[in-house]
């Protein structure tokens, strides 16, 4: 069994209502994160996923220290946080596309300063390893107000790996990259966790990459867990999948027939997709040769972790 | 208390120190202005029928002394709003740098740019009216030591209230200091000013640096009862403003750092 690196308990988090001169009262408190519990385990990468306004980010604040939590418990490596925050923080960091760096100075200096920070050995070293691993040792002595957004991403993710963390903190930590520094960031996160066990708590509105790097995700829905499973496990239970048929001949007759029937049903030119329970596919099939329709190329998309994303922040939104 | 982290804090102001015309202009550019513009206006008054003794000893000595004070409370709140313009208040306090370590950080600052701005201020001066501020002895130390204290205790107070309220009031970090300006009595003694305002000057605790260093500058000597009415007061206020801002930056964090960057 391996080592639990943070163990969240009962974490809630209540924003107080601001005071309306206009209105002249106080307006209602809002629960961000309510009553909360999961744990982290040595070199596991956990997505915690939700639709806007779930808790996502007000959780990675909490674990921070950044925001304070109105109740609960937090743990890392078995510490608890209130009483050894700067010894915990030493072994934790933390990114995000939407902080920033400040701008003036280079990316050398930046990074100089957090390593800094966390009293890093060999600084110059460690620095150079990074840059060079994250593609950017040519805009070290750059400014960061020279960079693209791209390039600033890469440099808070070099300034998230500078202390070498046990537990890392990634707020959509790919958003704004291209996709091949995007895929050659995921495979550096992957390295990073079989090769020191670094585990990693982490968001992204991109599913495929949560399905690709997390073990495990935690869907966050109105400040509360809704669910907690695998990525492959949570597209399970979402039971309808997409058939797509490059008709040849009885299109009319296809739509006829599956208007009928109830099937959700979309046409382009001769290809058509419908969309239908997984049990249901060969028993449909069946009914279109019996209607004479055929179709020349089939195939069957799956249900992802997208396809429950757009499920449950769907519930959320009705 | 860390001082690596402590360190960190210093490197990274001077870091922006080296690359931000804004902060260089700060520290020599409108010093310099001011030297030029009040050191003409004391030797328009020097060579004019009112004769002041050392007109121009008083008012370049009230400038510099107020530099002290300035000095400190900027270094303050300017570099907490340098973190807040740049977003990377969180960043900053994710690491292990606790908010006391920062405070310890921006008051070093304050005191290695105090050193650096008076000391250009006072070359200047000397080269350009042959005037020199180090007559004043060791008095300079208590006289700094307790201007400085005071521009951190506005500092404190100034940065709890732009930590707290975020960056929609900050002018308060050019403009704060200077409500207490008048009450201070720069440039003309307390006696001068309206009974209302003797009486608010009497707790303002630079008001009595300035009274010493008038009397310095024309008896030679110094009643000490003024430095110790002003150290009782910065020591009582510094404590304050310490306490005033912890207290506002955990306010801040119930509301999350996020909401003031």
């Amino acid at each position: 069994m391996t080592k639990v690196v943070l163990e969240v308990e009962n974490l809630t988090k209540i924003f107080p209502g601001g005071f309306s001169l206009k209105k002249m009262r106080r307006s209602e408190p809002t629960v961000a994160v309510d009553h909360i519990s999961f744990e982290i385990h040595e070199g596991e990468i956990v997505g915690l996923l939700g639709p806007n306004g779930a808790g996502k980010t007000t959780t990675i604040q909490m674990l921070l220290g950044t925001t304070s939590e109105t109740e609960g418990k937090l743990k890392f490596f078995g510490k608890d946080f209130k009483k050894h925050r700067s010894e915990i923080l030493q072994e934790v960091n933390y990114a995000s596309a939407y902080t920033r760096l400040p701008w003036r100075m280079s990316v050398w200096e930046n990074l100089m300063v957090y390593a800094k920070m966390y009293q890093v050995e060999k600084p110059k070293e460690r620095i150079e390893m990074l840059l060079e691993q994250f593609e950017m040792e040519e805009y070290a002595k750059k400014s960061i107000s020279d960079l693209s957004a791209g390039q600033t991403t890469r440099v808070i993710l070099a300034k998230a790996f500078i202390n070498f963390p046990k537990l890392l903190l990634l707020d959509e930590p790919t958003a704004s990259l291209d996709p091949d520094i995007a895929v050659s960031v995921r495979k550096f996160l992957l390295k990073q966790q079989k090769k020191y066990g670094v585990a990693m708590l982490f968001t992204s509105h991109n599913m495929a990459e949560v399905s690709e790097v997390c073990d495990r995700v935690v869907f966050l829905r109105k400040g509360k867990i809704f669910a907690e499973d695998t990525p492959d496990e949570l597209a399970k239970t979402i039971k309808n999948c997409t058939l797509r048929l490059l008709v040849g001949d009885g299109l009319k007759r296809l739509r006829t027939f599956a208007d009928g029937r109830g099937y959700q049903i979309s046409i382009k030119d001769r290809e058509a997709e419908v969309v239908l329970k997984e049990k249901e596919v060969a028993r449909f099939l069946n009914k279109l040769a019996r209607h004479n329709i055929k179709y020349s190329e089939i195939s069957i998309d799956k249900p992802t972790l997208e396809d429950y994303f757009l499920v449950q922040a769907g519930g959320e939104n009705e | 208390m860390n001082k690596a982290r402590v360190g960190a804090v210093v490197w990274r102001h001077l870091y922006n120190f080296k690359h931000s015309w804004d902060r260089l202009s700060d520290a020599f550019y409108w010093p310099a202005v001011d030297i030029f513009i009040w050191g003409l206006m004391s030797v328009y008054i020097r060579q004019a029928t009112v004769n002041i003794p050392n007109i121009v000893l008083l008012l370049m000595s009230g400038l510099v002394f107020w530099m002290v004070v300035w000095r400190g409370q900027y270094e303050i709140t300017v570099n907490l709003l340098e973190e807040m313009w740049n977003h990377n208040l969180v960043n900053l306090f994710s690491t292990p740098l606790t908010v006391y370590e920062w405070m310890v950080g921006v008051v070093m600052l304050g005191f290695f740019k105090m050193i650096m701005s008076v000391g250009f201020a006072a070359l200047l001066i000397f080269s350009f009216y042959a005037v020199n501020l180090f007559n004043f002895g060791w008095l300079l130390l208590p006289f700094f030591v307790l201007l400085l204290m005071f521009g951190w205790t506005v500092g404190f107070v100034v940065a709890g209230l732009i930590v707290r309220f975020g960056m929609r009031i900050q002018t308060l970090a050019w403009t704060g200091l200077y409500v207490l300006a008048p009450f201070s009595a720069i440039y003309y003694p307390v006696s001068s000013l309206p009974a209302w305002a003797q009486k608010v000057s009497a707790w303002v605790p630079t008001s009595y640096v300035f009274e010493g260093m008038r009397e310095a500058i024309f008896s030679g000597r110094l009643d000490q009862g003024l430095l110790v009415k002003s150290a009782g007061l910065n020591g009582l206020y510094f404590g304050l403003s310490l306490w005033f801002f912890v207290r506002m930056f955990n306010v801040s964090r119930k509301r999350g750092l996020t909401s003031v960057e």
